[in-house]
């Protein structure tokens, strides 16, 4: 643990009754870093926010923030959510109703007991810094809900917390919106240097918001590292599927050269891939590659198959072609309109991945 | 969401003040005198004497007979109503929603009054009837009529419920029941009517062991031919040997807990199987009323003649016995109207006492009983521990003490407690009483406050730095507020129209109208008991208009 580190979970274990959510997470969050929670629902990716927070009850591990221990299982430590001292903005954003834009952002400093008039002066600062001065008086009902995320981003920042946690926090806004305020959000956090916590549930927001991203499955780390990392070298089927629009098919493994090795799939199509797997020639295997990865080939060719072409569909940005290979449907990406008919189809074999 | 420590003694407060009078009931019965009496040792020949008793037998006979039918009529057309009122194009339902619930808020001692000074052998409606028809049909003092009269008067308990489970029924799974290919009712009859069957289940329980606790209708309607059933038994019993017979009531008592605290704990078990059921309700978008075509003026027209006999009936009958000085066969009403009732209530002092205090207990008494009861919601709200579970239990065993014998066992509290005994003459021990018996209603009221309150904003509370303490001082309760506000007025309404928890309290400082009623129908003053059950009306109708003029929801 180098000293650029604000927040360490360490082998942190949950349960509900008998049912495991966490089942023994670390992972480090450095100083001005942001790293995303990812991972499908009941992931546990939630959870592990909310156990930070202090809002869950973990049974084993521990979390230290800034060198502080708030958590600690062995040494029977467990700092209330109140003292933890973490900024958490929630999914719903939970502005209090009965209070205005301003006192729900004062709240923390009253807590504190700042004195009144630096209140003032701090609540609308973090407003204004928000694009939100404008509306102190206003109760949250009467805000967009745009408008209701900044402030309480402004209430999580307010207090200055050396760590705050986004729970979710594009999910709320409309698909639109969810972009801008994607591109927005990640240009605050590094804008005011913040060390931040997000979960998320979709890949691409996980990859455009954050440095580090941690895909959770089923209670634990399946695999943690850059989003380059994630999409371009997943190391397991899990992360592969999850983490992109893929061509899926299975097989059984024809033949192996090293890292590399021949699937003979179901569909009658054999390619050549990178292995990412044990299993030994005859054993079941699933090749696995992009959707952006299989492209139209002219002829014939290594790893090139010959396919029928049903239809071509207008995304807007690019076409998609759906194909028939045996009993699987495969897609690829193209810049213009293709006739149905045979067609070949080039599986790249550095992009063929063999699970 | 208190700390640690006032939360225990909060547990701990209400656990004595359920399960002390409880205790004590039981203690009683397996004693061979009063308490108080140093002879008295244990023993069970209490259970012996009544169990001779033919009286006792015959009660129960007559308790099972109400509880059962009262259910029988009460349930089908409880639910009927709620289907009128929530699936049909029915001409002016939002204008009978309120009138609808008005038998839940008068006192049954009140509307047994009201049915023998209408429908009695003089009543007026017999006296008008019999110079149109030439004779009277019925017989208000068999106990077929109290039967009838009862399971009317509890249609409205049945329609709460059933109602509000077909209001949170999504009109999804009617819809598609419609493209299948169902007629509307075949809808209702293979869809709807089936999802809401829990809630018929339970209020079926309900219904039935309010049949184990009806006290007033029986009381008054089953005196003149000696229909006892449990409840009236018990209250004769007071007199029955001449010397206070604490050990027979206690007997009886626990026979009725016996039965009615088993379908408590049923009752519970049906309500988490009927939110089950509720959970998987779908979208509740706006639905579609069915069209009752020609159908709606026989289902307006059944339902005012319902509204006529449950409520009409034994208001005007009151109103009218209050201002008249004699009625009966080719007397001219006009001739004996009087204010003469009202000028003996307001010349008695007791009369004035009675009702002074019963505002001070529907006020005042009502914020202290929400306050408390606000307490408790907090120790156990968003806690899923041991301690809320015990809550939980503790605040349902009330609920099946009838208010009678919660009455009497607050009262051997105020006796037997050293230090609490000079409170036993002071309002105190009525409000205590009171607060106990509707404590079970009072935290659904609260509760259901409560759980409005999101979940987020509380832990947006906890993570910005605020302790549990704050937490609820500052978030958690300002936001109830409205829901405080509602739960203080149905309290008011519950505790004036209280009247059996009060009887065995009942002593000088201590009136209030409903036991004033029951002791004085004992002893023959209708006139007076007439202008007393009309102001009674009029303070539960107060509670009423100021309830609805604030918007507060009667149900959930």
């Amino acid at each position: 643990m180098t000293d650029k580190t604000i927040l360490s979970v360490d082998n942190l274990a949950l349960s509900y009754g008998s049912n495991p959510i966490l089942k023994g997470v670390s992972m480090q969050l450095k100083r001005g870093e942001v790293v995303s929670l990812l991972g499908p629902s009941g992931s546990g990716k939630t959870t592990l926010l909310r156990a930070v927070a202090g809002l869950e009850q973990p049974h084993h591990g521990s979390v230290t923030i800034a060198g502080r221990a708030i958590y600690d299982a062995a040494a029977n430590i467990d700092i209330p959510a109140e003292k933890r001292d973490l900024g958490l903005v929630f999914q719903s954003y939970a502005l209090w109703p009965h209070k205005t834009v301003f006192d729900n952002v004062a709240y923390p400093l009253k807590l504190r007991k700042v004195a009144q008039n630096e209140i003032v002066q701090r609540v609308h600062a973090a407003l204004k810094n928000l694009g939100l001065d404008h509306l102190a008086e206003r109760y949250p009902h009467q805000l967009s809900g745009g408008q209701q995320q900044r402030v309480s981003i402004a209430r999580a920042l307010v207090y200055n917390p050396p760590v705050i946690l986004l729970d979710e926090p594009l999910s709320n806004l409309d698909a639109k919106m969810r972009e801008e305020a994607r591109a927005w959000l990640r240009n605050l956090i590094v804008e005011m240097q913040l060390s931040a916590l997000v979960v998320t549930h979709d890949q691409s927001e996980a990859m455009a918001m954050s440095d580090r991203i941690l895909l959770l499955n089923g209670g634990v780390i399946e695999q943690q590292g850059t989003p380059t990392d994630m999409y371009g070298q997943p190391q397991t089927y899990f992360v592969a599927d999850f983490m992109g629009s893929n061509n899926i098919m299975t097989g059984r493994i024809g033949d192996i050269k090293g890292g590399e090795a021949r699937i003979d799939l179901d569909n009658g199509i054999s390619v050549w891939g990178l292995r990412r797997t044990n299993a030994a020639i005859g054993h079941e295997a699933k090749a696995v590659i992009r959707v952006e990865q299989a492209r139209l080939a002219d002829a014939g060719g290594h790893n090139r198959t010959e396919v029928d072409l049903v239809t071509s569909m207008f995304l807007g940005d690019r076409y998609e072609y759906v194909f028939h290979a045996g009993k699987d449907l495969l897609r690829s990406w193209g810049t213009r309109h293709e006739a149905p008919g045979k067609r070949w189809l080039e599986l790249p074999g550095d992009a063929v991945w063999i699970f | 969401m208190l700390q640690t420590l006032p939360r225990r003694a909060v547990v701990a407060l209400l656990a004595l003040s359920v399960f002390f009078p409880l205790g004590l009931v039981i203690y009683q019965s397996v004693l061979s005198g009063p308490f108080f009496m140093p002879a008295a040792k244990l023993s069970l020949e209490s259970f012996a004497f009544i169990f001779d008793d033919p009286d006792f037998w015959s009660a129960a006979k007559n308790t099972f007979a109400v509880a059962i039918g009262m259910s029988v009529i009460a349930i089908p057309l409880g639910a009927i109503l709620a289907f009128i009122m929530v699936r049909t194009d029915l001409p002016g339902r939002k204008w009978l929603e309120t009138p609808i619930l008005i038998p839940i808020f008068v006192s049954p001692v009140v509307l047994g009054f009201g049915y023998v000074v209408s429908l009695g052998p003089v009543g007026f409606f017999s006296v008008w009837f019999q110079e149109l028809f030439g004779g009277v049909p019925w017989n208000i003092y068999s106990l077929a009529s109290i039967i009838v009269i009862a399971g009317l008067t509890h249609v409205p308990h049945v329609y709460l419920y059933s109602s509000s489970a077909l209001r949170n029924l999504g009109s999804d799974v009617e819809e598609a029941a419609r493209l299948s290919g169902a007629s509307p009712f075949r809808v209702a009859r293979d869809v709807s009517i089936p999802m809401v069957s829990p809630a018929l289940l339970y209020v079926g329980v309900l219904v039935f062991f309010l049949g184990f606790e009806i006290f007033g209708l029986p009381l008054i309607l089953g005196d003149p031919e000696g229909h006892l059933v449990l409840t009236t038994y018990l209250y004769k019993l007071t007199n029955k040997l001449g010397t206070p017979s604490y050990h027979l009531m206690a007997a009886v008592a626990t026979c009725i807990i016996a039965v009615t605290f088993p379908l408590v704990l049923l009752q519970r078990a049906l309500l988490k199987n009927a939110q089950r059921f509720v959970s998987m309700k779908g979208k509740s978008a706006r639905q579609r009323p069915l069209m009752l075509g020609p159908w709606k003026w026989l289902a307006f027209g059944l339902i005012l003649a319902w509204l006529f006999i449950t409520v009409v009936v034994p208001v005007s009958g009151i109103a009218l016995r209050s201002v008249v000085s004699s009625w009966g066969q080719g007397v001219n009403l006009l001739e004996v109207l009087t204010l003469d009732h009202f000028h003996a209530v307001f010349e008695e002092n007791t009369m004035i006492r009675s009702i002074i205090n019963s505002v001070l207990i529907g006020t005042l008494g009502g914020a202290l009983a929400v306050g408390g009861y606000l307490a408790i919601g907090l120790t156990t709200h968003r806690k899923n521990d041991g301690l809320s579970r015990f809550v939980d239990y503790i605040v349902l065993t009330p609920r099946a003490i009838p208010g009678l014998m919660a009455g009497l066992a607050v009262f051997w509290v105020f006796l037997f407690v050293p230090f609490l005994a000079p409170l036993r003459s002071t309002l105190f021990s009525v409000w205590f009483a009171y607060a106990v018996v509707w404590l079970a209603y009072g935290m659904r009221l609260i509760q259901s406050a409560l759980m409005q309150v999101g979940p987020e904003l509380e832990e947006a509370g906890r993570l910005v730095g605020a302790s549990n303490a704050r937490v609820s001082r500052d978030i958690t309760v300002p936001l109830v507020r409205n829901g405080l506000l509602g739960a203080w007025l149905l309290i008011f309404m519950i505790f004036e129209r209280e009247y059996s928890t009060g009887v065995y309290l009942l002593s000088p400082g201590t009136e209030v109208i409903g036991a004033q009623i029951v002791s004085l129908w004992a002893s023959g003053a209708v006139d007076v008991v007439a202008a007393l059950s009309l102001i009674n009306m009029a303070l539960v109708g107060i509670g009423l208009a100021v309830a609805l003029r604030f918007g507060v929801k009667l149900h959930d």
